[in-house]
């Protein structure tokens, strides 16, 4: 009985990071510098953020191409904007959310589930998947995981997203999407639903 | 005992449940546990959807294809004031502003209204200056001219939402803004009894709930059916109505 209990803190070897509002006194700086217009202190964020804001953008797009993209064009988008950055707020949530917004508008502008047109999805084995008992699996599961991620609605699959994956806390989550916490919940529970009669039948084979 | 959900099993999975007893609830109750147990089973696989790797050097791919773009930019200084000057041109909003314009408009109305009632009912507290002054302001002529106001952002919101073909983020921030001080206001004039105004917001929320969330995740098409709307009789619906409310303190 209760074999899995706490088994996303337990069992998940890369466990999301947690953001806190909370910069370094050396973020801050670099923060304000670029914020002036100091290209080699936005080009050390660039360096520091790119990998999180790839994985993001690839989890909302599904493609890696229109993720690459949409990454380029958040941090163009953040190079504008920074000087309106509050520093009493969290540095990777506010690029997050530009990440969000991005991405949304990508997505809007190109043809979806261009990714299904691929046969196959580039496949990272985690520690986690070392669980499973073969690559064959692994990859149906990703699949599956993937398509069920698709069919959610925007809200519902950043929501998630920003939950499950990147472990935002719902608050954050809330702020980043510019909503309430009652419908960021809302959207969460329903992705986790959905999510969870889509994978159902993976779980027994 | 209270009923255990699958939200609550979901908050506590996520260790976002306040009720810090439900864990122990959980791990007592073999119908919990095994429910507990189905959900973290199936939302383990969801670790699955894992992106494909980046090199260690990819920060300085995305800087390479980046840099030339931000020197771009930097050579054209008139953009950011292009910009600005654009964003001082947008119908302005802030929900701020539209909160607490509602917010005094509902506060007028509750301290006058409460000010007119039970005259009798027990010592009266000492006003204060501001509810004095609240006082003597007339709720609804207070009500009818900020929903005027409301109603002229709309306007311009709606109309700035049938000319174009992509939603942005500025859009989608308004018509959240607009949301909010439209619910406040429909609330305020429910409260005063003013139906007729009441009913009118009422049938605006649908559309401005449709601009502030479907018109991000919906299609083309879902946005050239809520442009059809909007230009088939919204507009015309919300023009009219600001015009019976600038014409006077006509009780809607």
């Amino acid at each position: 009985m209760l074999t899995n209990f706490f088994c996303f803190q337990a069992n998940l070897s890369h466990p999301p990071p947690v953001y806190t509002s909370e910069m370094s006194q050396s973020e801050q700086k670099i923060i304000r510098k670029a914020a002036k217009g100091d290209r080699a202190a936005f080009r050390q964020l660039v360096l520091e953020h790119s990998h999180a804001m790839f994985r993001l953008a690839w989890r909302l797009s599904g493609d890696e191409s229109a993720a690459e993209d949409i990454v380029q064009e958040a941090f163009i988008k953040a190079w504008r904007k920074l000087s309106a950055f509050r520093m009493d707020s969290s540095f990777k949530s506010w690029l997050h959310r530009i990440t969000v917004n991005t991405a949304m508008d990508y997505l809007r502008k190109h043809v979806r589930r261009k990714q299904f047109e691929t046969p196959e999805p580039e496949w990272e084995s985690t520690d986690h998947a070392a669980d499973l008992p073969d690559t064959g699996k692994q990859i149906d599961i990703s699949r599956q995981t993937q398509a069920a991620m698709m069919d959610l609605s925007e809200a519902e699959r950043t929501a998630m997203l920003l939950k499950h994956y990147e472990g935002h806390s719902i608050e954050e989550v809330a702020r980043i999407m510019e909503i309430t916490t009652g419908a960021c919940k809302q959207n969460i529970f329903r992705a986790v639903k959905k999510m969870r009669i889509a994978l159902r039948p993976l779980v027994a084979t | 005992m209270r009923h255990i959900t699958d939200e609550d099993l979901t908050l506590l999975y996520y260790g976002e449940h306040d009720d810090s007893s439900l864990a122990v609830m959980v791990a007592e109750s073999e119908e919990l546990s095994a429910r507990y147990d189905a959900l973290c089973d199936e939302l383990k696989l969801a670790d699955a959807y894992q992106p494909p790797r980046r090199g260690d050097d990819y920060g300085a791919e995305v800087w390479q294809q980046i840099s030339s773009k931000l020197a771009q930019d930097d050579s054209k200084p008139s953009d950011r004031l292009k910009n600005w000057l654009g964003s001082l041109l947008q119908p302005r909003l802030s929900l701020a502003g539209a909160l607490s314009i509602a917010l005094v408009a509902v506060l007028a109305f509750t301290l006058g209204r409460n000010g007119s009632q039970n005259p009798g009912s027990g010592p009266a507290a000492p006003a204060t200056a501001t509810q004095i002054a609240l006082a003597d302001i007339d709720s609804g002529r207070l009500l009818t001219h900020s929903v005027s106001a409301h109603l002229e952002q709309v306007n311009l919101v709606l109309t700035q939402f049938v000319n174009t073909s992509a939603t942005s983020e500025k859009e989608t921030e308004y018509a959240t803004d607009m949301l909010v001080a439209n619910r406040l206001y429909r609330q305020a004039a429910e409260s005063q009894g003013n139906h007729k105004l009441a009913a009118f917001l009422a049938d605006l929320e649908p559309l401005l709930i449709e601009l502030a969330y479907q018109a991000q995740s919906g299609s083309t098409a879902t946005r050239e059916r809520m442009q059809q709307e909007v230009k088939d009789g919204l507009l015309f619906r919300v023009r009219v109505m600001n015009k019976q409310l600038n014409k006077t303190d006509i009780s809607v």
